[in-house]
This record gives C-alpha cells, structure tokens and sequence, in this order.
C-alpha cells in the first residue's frame, strides 16, 4: 500500500524542489506570482491551501468561442514583478485590452492529485450527459486542452495531466523558465526588457519538474477525519444519506478508482474525490472566464476531497464558509440548492458535518509531515 | 552548350536541396510526435502527425553534439475547435552516434481560428 524506498526518496527529492524559494539570481521572475510553489500550497503542511489570489483573463466570444490570449499574457495575469523589472516602472501584468472577462482564483489543496492523475479518462468521460439525455436538469461534458486532450485539472478542468500543470506552473507562477517553456513570460505580450533576467534559460531542469511531480503523484489524500462521539457519528451518517438525498452526488461522484499503474500505491484504487471532474454550467451570478471548451459559467465539479483543509471556499474564494458556499451554487445546482434550503437545522447541520468529514477512503501512500 | 550545363546543374542543386530540406522537415515532424511543449493551459502534446497542418523550419544551428531547429506550425486538432499558430526550438541531442530529439521548447503561441 506504501511507497518503495526509491519513490519514497523521490517523494523527499520533490518536496525540495516544491520548498525551493527562488529568488532574480536564480530565475524568479521578472513577473510571478509566488517565488515557490509552496508559498501557496503551504497550509497545514507542504501541498496545502494558501492565502494568495492570483487573476486570470480571457476572451469569450459567444455562443462558444474562447481565445485565451496567449499573445496578450492570458490567461494567468501575473500579479509581482521583480525589482529589476519595478526600475522599469512594471510593477505587474495588466489584464488584456481584448479580454472580455477576468477570474480570481484561490490556491486548491493539491493533496491526492496523483490519484486523480491516475483516473483512466473512460470514468470521467462514463458521467458525461452533455445532452441531459437522462432529463435529471444536470448535464455534465469533459473539457479538452487545446491540443484535443481531455481535461481534468484547474478549475475550469483546461489541463489534462498533473505532469503538464507543473510544466506550466513554474513559468507562470514563478517566473521560471523550463526546456519546455524556455524563454521569458511576456509583459501582455511584450518581452520583458533587457537586464531584467539575469539568469541564464532555462531555470529549471525537466529533471527537476519531474521530481516536483513525483512529490505530487506520491502526497497522500488527506486522513479520513474520525469523529469519536457516538453523537457526532450518526449525524456524520445522516450528512452522508442526506448528501444523496438533495442530489449533491450527482455531481460530486463520491468515489472512482484509478486505472492499473506500475506504482502499486497508485493501481486500481479507490479515489474518494467527491467530483466527476466534468464541466457543470454553476449560473450566471458564478460565471467568470472562459477557458478552452468550458464557457464562462462552466465549472469543472469542485472536489471536496480535503475540504475541512480550506479557509475560502468556490473557485474565488468568495464564500467564508461551506454553508455559504452551497447557497450560492446555481445553474445546473440550482434544484439540489433548494433541496438543501428546505432541510430542517437539524439535517443542514449533519449534512455539514459530514461534508467536515470528507476524505480518502483508505491509508494514504504517503502522509506529508 | 556551357549555358545548358550551368542550368541543368542548378536545377539539379536546387532540386537536392528542396529534397533533404522536404526529409528534414518530414523528420521533424515524425519526431515531434509523442513530445510535448508547453505546460498547463498552454500545452501542446503532439498526439499525430495529422494535428501539424504546417510545418516551417526557419533555422537550424548545429555542431557535433547538438542540433537546434527553430520552426513554425499551425496546429489544429480535429476534437476542439480553434487554429493555433506556434513558434517553437526543437533540440536534438547526439546519443550513441545519433541525433536523437531531446526536448520541444514552446516558444510562443496564439489562436488565429
């Protein structure tokens, strides 16, 4: 069920590229967002949540025509800027003239996402109903990268593989260029001045983005949270029926299982994600950017896998809390929404302790310490 | 009789020029699949040789252990709407005797459909 010693020492490998804290002499910037990956992904412990709010933009042309203007800096708006790059009075990126909408987005736990990687794409794409064949008022379609591949990362589900978000995370992120991305971030498509990076391109080694994964592949799901009061356990267990009840599950698939792998900790396991990683149309008061096939007021299913981990709640953070945050779904939630406006107190507050209580079904492959 | 001969060797150069410049481009196109450039929302995994609709090599640099192509595609694949123009570095590198590609780098990227 664990790690091997050799992926145990790649875990430990990764962790550090994760922790390293770049600075302009060794490639941050001159715009980023965070000078580590675990300066967002930092709390409780490395892969975390964070406080940090990055800004996103792109352009929607309706009924379905998204562009998101990588000639203008799109669609990550980088919010920092180095102080060689601030003597040039750049203290960020602007959002895009042509942009018809930007997005504020919160940094998600990353806990278990190596699982996620591992979902073969026939189980994701088994929940779709883009049609709403079935007539239950909730669709459901897989959003594809631009390269035609299906999506499952990010909000808006755009990127296919954890190994493609890392790629694209240090440069857009951090400022660091890779072999894969080896020249500098654009200023809304303006190359950055002379004399503001003085590290030699590319930053990074695809060695070193691959031991980053593997940090990821192997950080365990957060521990099933044990509640010990007999009390507490049957309102845990009336959350759960009533999770079912009002048709939360529709969306938040509780559970997939992970195709074969030659990872043992990653073969054939059961996933308790809590999302059908598909795209749901959430309602006009949510919608933002678009972003490949999702359109503005499409949403990948949030996981909840790791929930009681945040502090904001929905893809900007603008719900305090869980309560908050499910009174505000709309669109194709609208009738599970209602469902839970109608419960009594008593079966509101057993459906949120419940929702506390979400986790991996089983021992984690590796806990983060 | 001098000039015939002048043209008939031109056209012959010209002609073995645009040929191995035809394989060098057919090449890197057959190497190209199966590698990915990019990350995240800007990433392009080159899944068939059918995605690249174009394929322009604007320069090559190379010495005895490393050959570097800087080219241009047009990319389109047929299950997601949207045309996308690319410039980007193919590095190859020599390995046991060969040039063996090594990495894609993107350079730039934009939707023009």
């Amino acid at each position: 069920m664990g790690l091997t010693k050799d992926q145990l020492a790649q875990f430990e490998q990764g962790k550090v590229v994760f922790k390293r804290v770049f600075t302009p002499e060794n490639g941050l910037g001159p715009l980023f967002n965070g000078n580590a990956c675990s300066e967002c992904h930092e709390d409780p412990v490395a892969g975390g949540v964070g406080d940090e709010v990055e800004v996103h933009a792109t352009r929607f042309v309706p009924p379905n025509t998204c562009d998101p203007l990588f000639q203008e800096g799109g669609p990550v708006i980088q919010q920092n800027a180095t102080p060689l790059l601030q003597a040039h009075g750049i203290q960020k990126e602007e959002i895009p003239p042509s942009a018809t909408s930007q997005a504020r987005r919160t940094t998600p736990p990353v806990f278990g996402f190596g699982l996620i990687d591992a979902i073969p794409d026939e189980t994701i794409l088994a929940y779709e109903d883009p049609n709403d064949k079935d007539g239950d008022g909730i669709s459901g379609r897989a959003n594809r990268s631009i390269d035609g591949r299906l999506g499952r990362f990010g909000r808006k589900a755009a990127v296919n593989s954890l190994s493609d978000f890392n790629a694209g995370a240090f440069p857009q992120e951090q400022g660091i260029t890779t072999p894969r991305l080896p020249v500098e971030e654009t200023i809304n498509g303006k190359p950055v001045p002379q004399g503001t990076d003085p590290a030699p391109d590319p930053e990074i080694s695809l060695a070193e983005i691959e031991q980053v994964t593997n940090f990821l592949r192997f950080l365990a799901p957060p521990p099933r949270k044990f509640v010990k009061d007999h009390r507490e356990q049957e309102q845990v267990e009336q959350g759960k029926k009533i999770f079912g009840k009002v048709r939360c599950a529709r969306c938040h698939v509780p559970e997939m299982r992970t195709g074969p792998s030659n990872i043992q900790a990653l073969n054939k396991r059961k996933v308790a994600l809590y999302s059908d990683l598909l795209l749901h149309d959430m309602g006009p008061v949510l919608a933002d950017i678009c972003l490949d096939l999702a359109t503005p007021s499409e949403f990948r299913t949030e996981l909840l896998m790791g929930l009681r981990f945040r502090k904001h709640f929905l893809h900007d953070g603008r719900a305090k809390t869980i309560k908050e945050a499910i009174e505000q779904h709309g669109g194709e939630a609208k009738n599970s929404r209602d469902a839970y406006t109608a419960l009594s107190a008593k079966d509101k507050e057993a459906l949120l302790k419940f929702l506390e209580t979400i986790s991996d079904l089983f021992v984690p492959a590796h806990d983060n310490g | 009789m001098k000039i015939i001969s002048l043209f008939v060797l031109f056209i012959l150069t010209a002609t073995t020029v645009f040929a191995e410049q035809r394989s060098e481009i057919e090449q890197c196109r057959s190497d190209l699949i199966g590698q990915t450039m990019g990350g995240r929302e800007r990433c392009w995994k080159f899944q068939s040789p059918s995605q690249i609709k174009e394929l322009v090599i604007q320069n090559k640099r190379e010495d005895v252990q490393k050959r570097v192509y800087s080219i241009t595609l047009i990319l389109q694949d047929p299950k997601v709407p949207g045309k996308y123009k690319a410039e980007a570095q193919v590095v190859y590198e020599k390995v046991d005797g060969q040039m063996k590609i090594k990495s894609v780098g993107l350079i730039s990227i934009a939707k023009i459909e």
